[in-house]
């Protein structure tokens, strides 16, 4: 066995995928940005339709001005973590602001949100006696957290408080703390949890919970503060974990918390410690997307407007979607080859969404993730249903001539 | 090969029975067949199986312990651990 041995199997069915439809659905590069939803690719104009921008808020002003002043006064980076000289007033304010837009008393701001849910589940959790307990369907960040505090981590099924419930009675007597961990909407097929019984569930129980609205942010709940808000338990939540990459539209990202040993983090979690912080421009554009998020609605009506009409137009098309309408509309496929080839024929047709496919997809489904935001224009949404309709029109003759 | 005990094993026989719909090269099972290697079956739907398993004896069974189980063999051996364990 050599080292890279390991890659071979992977590599191979890789390859047999792309090779498959020509393209490769894992290494589109944007040439050109046009704005938030449009990009030159290879020559020709996308409309961008998987990028996780809900809000749209990339290109906005206040954003654009606010990094580049940003930019000129402070540099270009920090060269250092939050722990050492990579804190700057900005960092220290955007903590501030954010806590005080969720409700919570305190809020550390990490490089990534990968890094905040890594940061916060190893810091928080230790072996031998914590557990943790985490939702089948987390994101990768949750599992490598988990993996990170060494901890023993349980699963339970995914949006299941009956099947956390079981898990935590079967706990024994010796363990200390317990972390459970959900996220508001899950990134792949766009569902949201029952965030209220699960915490209901961990609290009877004794367990602390971890939510991650990374997805969720800014798109749920009256003021946008996510499917907690949404489901009237905000205050309950025990770590609020979330990112910039998204609604907030910078890269960057957070736990906030009403228990005062959230700021133990700053010195016990080391994906806090040791990476340096996120540039000033980055801070200084999440700030001002988090000012227009708080002070305008409207980008998130136009959002569930154009989410609204999109799922609309798919379930009358006869694609199977795998959750109610929302601003993640992910369509089922056969398997992984019929997800490429329809992901290459959308592109075929100037619409760029996700391929996902199992192992990175729940219960080894192969689906197209499209994801709306409320930048699309109408001209934008008329781009991508034309798209999906040409394409069923396609999956109907192949189904009838099979 | 370990026939006696596979049959006798009702464990090894339940594993079987959650794996064969997952077995697309109609793979020979035994306490030896690699999850991965020989069955091509993707670290997620491992832990899918392991729910199952999980519920049908009213267990838990930590990540931590199927990231280390290849074979089903030590998939069969950490449930009756744990199910002495946990009972
Ligand atoms: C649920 C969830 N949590 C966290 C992250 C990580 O966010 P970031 O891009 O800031 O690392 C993502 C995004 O990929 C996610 O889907």
């Amino acid at each position: 066995m050599s080292l890279f041995d390991k890659f071979q199997s992977t590599a191979v069915q890789y390859k047999a995928l792309v090779e498959g439809v020509g393209r490769d659905p894992f290494a589109v590069s944007m040439d050109e940005m046009k704005g938030p939803t449009r990009a030159m690719v290879k020559g020709k104009e996308i409309v961008l339709a998987g990028t996780n921008n809900y809000l749209g808020l990339t290109f906005h002003d206040d954003a654009v001005a606010a990094a580049r002043k940003a930019l000129e006064q402070s540099g270009t980076g920090t060269t250092g973590s939050r722990f050492a000289n990579g804190t700057y007033a900005a960092h220290r304010q955007l903590e501030i602001d954010l806590a005080k837009f969720l409700g919570y008393a305190y809020c550390v701001v990490f490089s990534t949100g990968y890094q905040a849910n890594l940061g916060a589940i190893s810091a928080l959790v230790a072996p031998p006696h914590d557990v943790i307990l985490i939702d089948a369907d987390c994101h990768a960040c949750i599992y490598d957290g988990c993996q990170l505090s060494g901890a023993e981590t349980i699963r339970f099924r995914h949006n299941d408080p009956e099947s956390l419930e079981k898990r935590l009675s079967r706990l024994s007597d010796d363990v200390n703390g317990k972390l459970v961990c959900i996220e508001g909407m899950y990134s792949m097929f766009g569902d949201t949890a029952p965030v209220k019984e699960c915490i209901e569930v961990a609290h009877k129980h004794g367990a602390h919970v971890l939510l991650d609205e990374a997805h969720s942010f800014g798109v749920f709940g009256e003021n946008g503060r996510g499917v907690c808000e949404a489901d009237g338990v905000r205050d309950q939540v025990d770590f609020y974990t979330g990112t910039f990459s998204k609604s907030l539209a910078s890269i960057g990202g957070f736990v906030a918390s009403n228990h005062p040993e959230l700021e133990y983090l700053r010195f016990s979690s080391r994906p806090y410690m040791f990476t340096a912080s996120p540039s000033p421009a980055n801070i200084a554009a999440a700030s001002a997307a988090l000012a227009r998020i708080s002070t305008d609605n409207t980008m998130r009506e136009r959002l569930w407007e154009n989410a609204k009409r999109v799922h609309a137009a798919f379930t009358q098309l006869g694609f199977e979607i795998c959750a109610p309408a929302g601003p993640v509309i992910a369509v089922k496929l056969a398997d992984r080859q019929a997800a490429c080839k329809a992901w290459d024929f959308l592109m075929e047709k100037g619409v760029y969404v996700n391929l996902a496919i199992p192992p990175g997809t729940p219960n080894a489904t192969s689906i197209l993730r499209l994801s709306v935001s409320a930048a699309h224009t109408n001209d934008d949404l008329d781009a991508i249903i034309g798209a999906y309709t040409s394409l069923s029109e396609v999956l109907t003759k192949e189904a009838a001539q099979a | 090969m370990s026939g006696i005990q596979e049959d006798d094993d009702l464990v090894f026989h339940k594993i079987c029975s959650l794996i064969e719909p997952l077995n697309e090269k109609s793979v020979k099972l035994s306490r030896e067949t690699d999850l991965i290697a020989d069955l091509e079956i993707d670290s997620v739907s491992v832990l899918d199986i392991v729910m199952d398993i999980e519920d049908n004896y009213d267990i838990s069974i930590p990540v931590n312990t199927i990231s280390e189980i290849k074979t089903i063999g030590e998939l069969v051996d950490a449930i009756h651990a744990i199910k002495k364990e946990q009972s």
